[in-house]
């Protein structure tokens, strides 16, 4: 049964200001005030001015003519926008041992084939499993989270207060919880446990049955009708134990019963239009509660989407080519070309259809890309208050906890994400993050490890003189940028062109990256910055599609 | 960008569009019925999905489309009763019987190979298990609907079949001896025999504690009823006729033994796919009452393939056995009348014979042989017009008709390509299209396609 704190919440709700005794604790300041604010309630209408407090970790007050409160510390929102605190509705957070690159499976944002791959490592284990790993349906992400950690931390940067997390791998992968991004215990990070089953369709990769996706549907459906059957034997037991062979216990299948009684929601990845089908067609089958995770073609079954009233947790890791341009590679196939185009439609066509939905990062490497590829959708069909309302109010009714969390109002946990300018403007940055009515480091973890960019005299943001050599000379180009955590924006003039720069990063490590278009021998092409920075300098290499490759120096004055 | 909204998938677009039709009337051509011969400046009409009328001088209603067929052959769509085609996963090849796995879970409509398939006049395809297992998985029969979704390809009222193979394939001849890894069982032709045996005895107890349930549980309603198992179900119905079995196998004694095993249990055998050595008991497979299913002239490719000739279709064919020439193979596929023809050359098999292998034969071998194979009067209107005799290397298909519904034109064809090279340009230029400065390796150049996609050990790419 789900341990959903709501009762506490309803406790606290009544106690609203009396102090928690569970939460006193955690820390000895528990009321703040934001004042002179821009509020995005996503309930309500947008207050322009107002305060927002927040007391004991909910919300206590919110509105035009709200006053702080005498015991609170004041925050000064002037030129702010508070909004809901952002949710991550698929990710792997907080799981030990995090796999190095891309977190495999997850959000399915990736492709089938890459999701494939990276799930090779093995899945969780239960003890005493009448089932292999893989295919233990009892798996609790509950069990295995641990707080903290860098991931968590740029998670939290980009302005994500909440995210479901879930196991990496599986065809049975588990059953996920709702986290906030903040809490020093797993006890204190959950807000609701089990919130659904996952479902991949990932064969096992042992040499065992099921081992194409053939058998995992077989299997699929074989372990629903056990659990049917081993259901209804502990009835007939439980009505009358004296007198009736005691069935064998199995955690496996008992794990399954509140979902093939449609009480617990599955969540199944599935991204393109055939795989929704099938999940769509193996719900169907056994009347299941369906949510799709990933969803990048689920534009193309809005209808069967809406009509069997499925939601869809959407993955903003938008597909792209990965592989470079080499003459001798064959075309790649018109139908991948228009996929990728399209999915930046899918979120916008998926509202006009009236199919809920929320957005995931999708196993993304570099969490900069939620907002800009959150952008991107938007530029794409979708209103900018369905894509707030997709990270917000969607995600917590999809995932149980409308009454908790995704919009601002009284009695709700206080997670919200400040913002200095609109939050889908690009050159907006995370001022604040509360979690669970606490400020939140927004930076990455220090120590005494290498040199952190965005840290106090290393941020990157400024005016930069580029010497770009590209082996005709040097050339001198202006480069003024702006950092918000490992996101870096900005724009370059001169004699290579004038233009934005793309896919900007910055690594705590000191490595810098950066996309723009130059004009080179009469031609526009995209070339890649990759420096490092030391000493107030910028050195590194210039790789450009189709040309020698070439070095550059950035500097700015001290 | 609407222009891409609107172009669901590759080349499927007349596809949807030509659903609205359901009048076609083909005038003057030769029409190669394959059960009433071949009938020269005659009309066809096509009327809701049906082959409405066959004969000269039709008339159709005024809204009907008109196709002048003078100089072209009209001939029922190919049936090809052995493919891999638009399947994500072939072999489950982690146990030997998987009776319990379907094809039809794992169909991809957006399969390129479809659209070329019909290309080559093909309409239906029966859709097998690969033959890693003495009993494989269950088979899925499908019209050729490319654009349409995967429920409507299911081909209405076919009989449901699975596969089962035979010989070196299922003892895994070709799998290397690794130090420490347990070879899967069987590794024999005794073991494949052991194994189905085993199967069907299993199936035979299943099948007797469900009946034995379904008598107790009226007297007693509180009976919990026994265990449904997915892979002795099927494996039940064999038994109880309501499924085909389609046997991959290669060498005598081996079809000699499955009929053996076949008659212990007392079920049929519905084809022998490959059967290169069925020239050596064609008898035996004809008294059984089974089919064949094979390739024109494709062997010595392993060893169990070596004995194999040319004549095999005509010498079955005149043991009685129903012969049919199949693919296995997305390549072979599109070319499957010019597999027929071999036939006329190798063994003198007459035209109308030479025909069935690919139209009526096969649908005897599915259980679809009322709806099509033929052009009479009723049947599905599933056909191709030729643009030369289908016998002659040179004819090519000007336009592929299911139910009545237009899948494959050649001219449309050809002039959409300019859009679509300019679609092409523009998507190549979209943000998400560009490769990176720096990435992954790009893929490596297709393989050719397999020639016997059975024996594939990995899924298509």
């Amino acid at each position: 049964m789900p341990k959903v704190r709501s009762r506490l919440l309803v406790a606290s709700l009544l106690l609203l200001f009396v102090v928690n005794p569970l939460n006193a604790q955690r820390s000895a300041i528990d009321t703040y005030a934001i004042t002179n604010a821009r509020i995005v309630t996503v309930s309500g209408p947008v207050i322009e001015r107002g305060t927002v407090v927040i007391r004991n970790g909910l919300i206590a007050a919110a509105g035009a003519n709200v006053s702080a409160p005498s015991d609170a510390r004041v925050i000064d929102g002037a030129g702010l926008t508070v909004y809901p605190g952002l949710i991550d509705s698929y990710t792997n957070l907080a799981l030990p041992e995090a796999a190095p690159g891309p977190s495999p499976g997850g959000g399915g944002g990736g492709g089938f084939l890459l999701q494939q791959l990276q799930q090779q490592q093995r899945p969780p284990s239960g003890p005493n499993s009448t089932q292999p790993a893989g295919l233990q349906p009892e798996v609790m992400i509950e069990d295995v989270i641990r707080p903290g950690g860098t991931e968590i931390e740029s998670w939290r940067s980009a302005g994500v207060t909440t995210a479901l997390t879930s196991p990496r791998s599986g065809i049975w992968m588990g059953q996920s919880a709702l986290i906030n991004l903040s809490g020093d215990t797993p006890q204190q990070m959950i807000v609701r446990s089990p919130v659904a089953m996952h479902v991949g369709f990932t064969p096992l990769r042992t040499g065992t049955y099921p081992g194409t996706l053939m058998g995992v549907f077989s299997t699929l459906r074989q372990m629903m009708l056990d659990s049917q059957r081993y259901r209804d034997a502990m009835q007939i037991y439980e009505r009358n134990p004296r007198g009736t062979r005691r069935p064998d216990t199995d955690r496996s299948l008992a794990a399954l019963i509140p979902v093939i009684d449609g009480r617990m929601p599955v969540v199944m990845i599935a991204n393109s239009e055939r795989e929704i089908n099938r999940a769509l067609d193996l719900a169907s089958e056994f009347k299941l509660k369906l949510i799709i995770a990933g969803g990048q073609d689920a534009d193309k079954v809005a209808d069967r989407l809406a009509k069997q009233d499925v939601p869809v947790l959407l993955s903003l890791n938008l597909p792209r080519r990965t592989t470079a341009a080499l003459p001798e590679a064959d075309p790649e196939p018109l139908r991948v070309l228009r996929e990728r185009v399209q999915a930046q439609q899918t979120a916008g066509k998926l509202a006009k259809a009236g199919v809920r939905f929320g957005f995931q990062s999708g196993s993304m490497t570099n969490i900069s890309d939620l907002m800009s590829n959150a952008n991107k959708t938007i530029e794409n069909g979708l209103q900018p208050l369905d894509a707030l309302r997709a990270f917000t109010i969607w995600p917590a009714e999809i995932l149980g906890v409308k009454d908790q969390l995704g919009s601002i109002e009284v009695g709700k946990i206080a997670n919200l994400t400040v913002t200095r300018g609109d939050l889908f403007d690009r050159n907006s940055r995370i001022a604040h993050v509360f979690i669970d009515g606490r400020p939140v480091d927004l930076r990455p973890a220090t120590g005494g490890g290498p040199m952190i960019i965005g840290q106090g005299r290393n941020t990157l943001a400024g005016s930069w003189t580029v010497i770009v050599n590209l082996g005709q000379g040097d050339r001198t180009i202006s480069l003024t940028l702006q950092q918000e955590g490992e996101r870096i924006t900005g724009s370059i003039s001169g004699p290579l062109g004038a233009g934005e720069i793309s896919n900007g990063s910055a690594s705590n490590t000191g490595e810098v990256r950066f996309t723009m278009s130059v004009n080179v021998e009469g031609q526009t092409k995209e070339a890649t910055f990759t420096g490092n920075l030391a000493n107030n300098q910028i050195r590194g290499n210039v790789t450009i599609v189709g040309s020698a490759p070439g070095t550059f120096t950035a500097t700015r004055p001290n | 960008m609407k222009r891409l909204i609107v172009f669901l998938t590759i080349l499927g677009t007349f596809a949807l569009t030509a659903h609205a039709q359901t009048e076609t009337l083909i005038r003057n051509a030769t029409v190669l019925t394959v059960t009433q011969g071949t009938l020269q400046n005659t009309d066809v009409l096509l009327r809701n999905g049906k082959i409405a009328a066959v004969g000269k001088n039709l008339k159709a209603s005024a809204n009907a489309r008109v196709i002048d067929g003078t100089g072209k052959f009209v001939m029922p769509g190919i049936i090809d009763c052995h493919s891999h085609s638009m399947l994500d996963t072939i072999n489950e090849g982690t146990l030997a019987v998987t009776s319990m796995v379907r094809t039809q879970d794992v169909l991809n409509t957006t399969d390129v190979d479809l659209y070329r398939e019909l290309a080559g006049g093909v309409t239906t395809l029966n859709l097998l298990h690969g033959s890693a297992n003495p009993i494989g998985g269950l088979n899925t029969v499908v019209k050729i609907k490319y654009g349409r979704p995967a429920s409507e390809f299911l081909f209405p009222g076919a009989m449901p079949g699975i596969k089962f193979a035979l010989g070196e394939n299922v003892k895994r001849s070709s799998q290397p001896n690794l130090p420490g890894v347990t070879r899967r069982y069987p590794n024999t032709r005794m073991g494949v025999e052991e194994t189905i045996r085993d199967a069907f005895t299993r199936a035979r107890d299943y099948k007797r504690t469900w009946d034995e349930y379904r008598e107790a549980v009226k007297k007693d309603k509180n009976l919990m009823p026994p265990r449904r198992d997915l892979q002795l179900e099927p494996l039940v119905e064999i038994l109880e006729g309501k499924r085909y079995v389609h046997a991959h196998c290669y060498i005598a004694s081996e079809i000699l033994m499955l009929i053996s095993i076949a008659d212990e249990f007392g079920f049929k055998i519905k084809t022998f796919q490959h059967v290169l050595e069925g020239y050596k008991v064609a008898k035996e497979i004809a008294a059984h009452g089974a089919g064949a299913s094979i390739f024109a002239d494709s062997w010595g490719y392993k060893i169990e393939a070596y004995d194999a000739i040319p004549y095999n279709a005509a010498i079955m064919t005149r043991a009685g056995v129903v012969v049919s020439m199949n693919s296995d193979s997305d390549e072979r596929a599109r070319r499957l009348n010019i597999e027929a023809a071999k036939a006329m050359h190798w063994g003198d098999l007459t035209e109308e014979q030479a025909l069935k292998l690919v139209t009526l034969n096969p649908a005897i071998q599915l259980g679809i042989q009322e709806r099509v194979g033929s052009i009479e009067v009723g049947k599905d209107a599933d056909i191709a017009i030729w643009n030369g005799h289908p016998f002659s290397v040179y004819a090519r298909v000007d336009t592929t008709f299911i139910d009545g519904d237009v899948y494959f034109d050649r001219e449309k064809d050809l002039a959409r390509r300019p859009e679509l090279a300019k679609e092409r340009a523009t998507l190549e230029q979209a943000e998400p299209n560009k490769p990176p400065a720096r990435g992954q390796s790009p893929q490596t150049p297709r393989r050719r396609p397999s020639s016997h996609e059975d024996d594939a050990e990995v899924e298509k790419p």
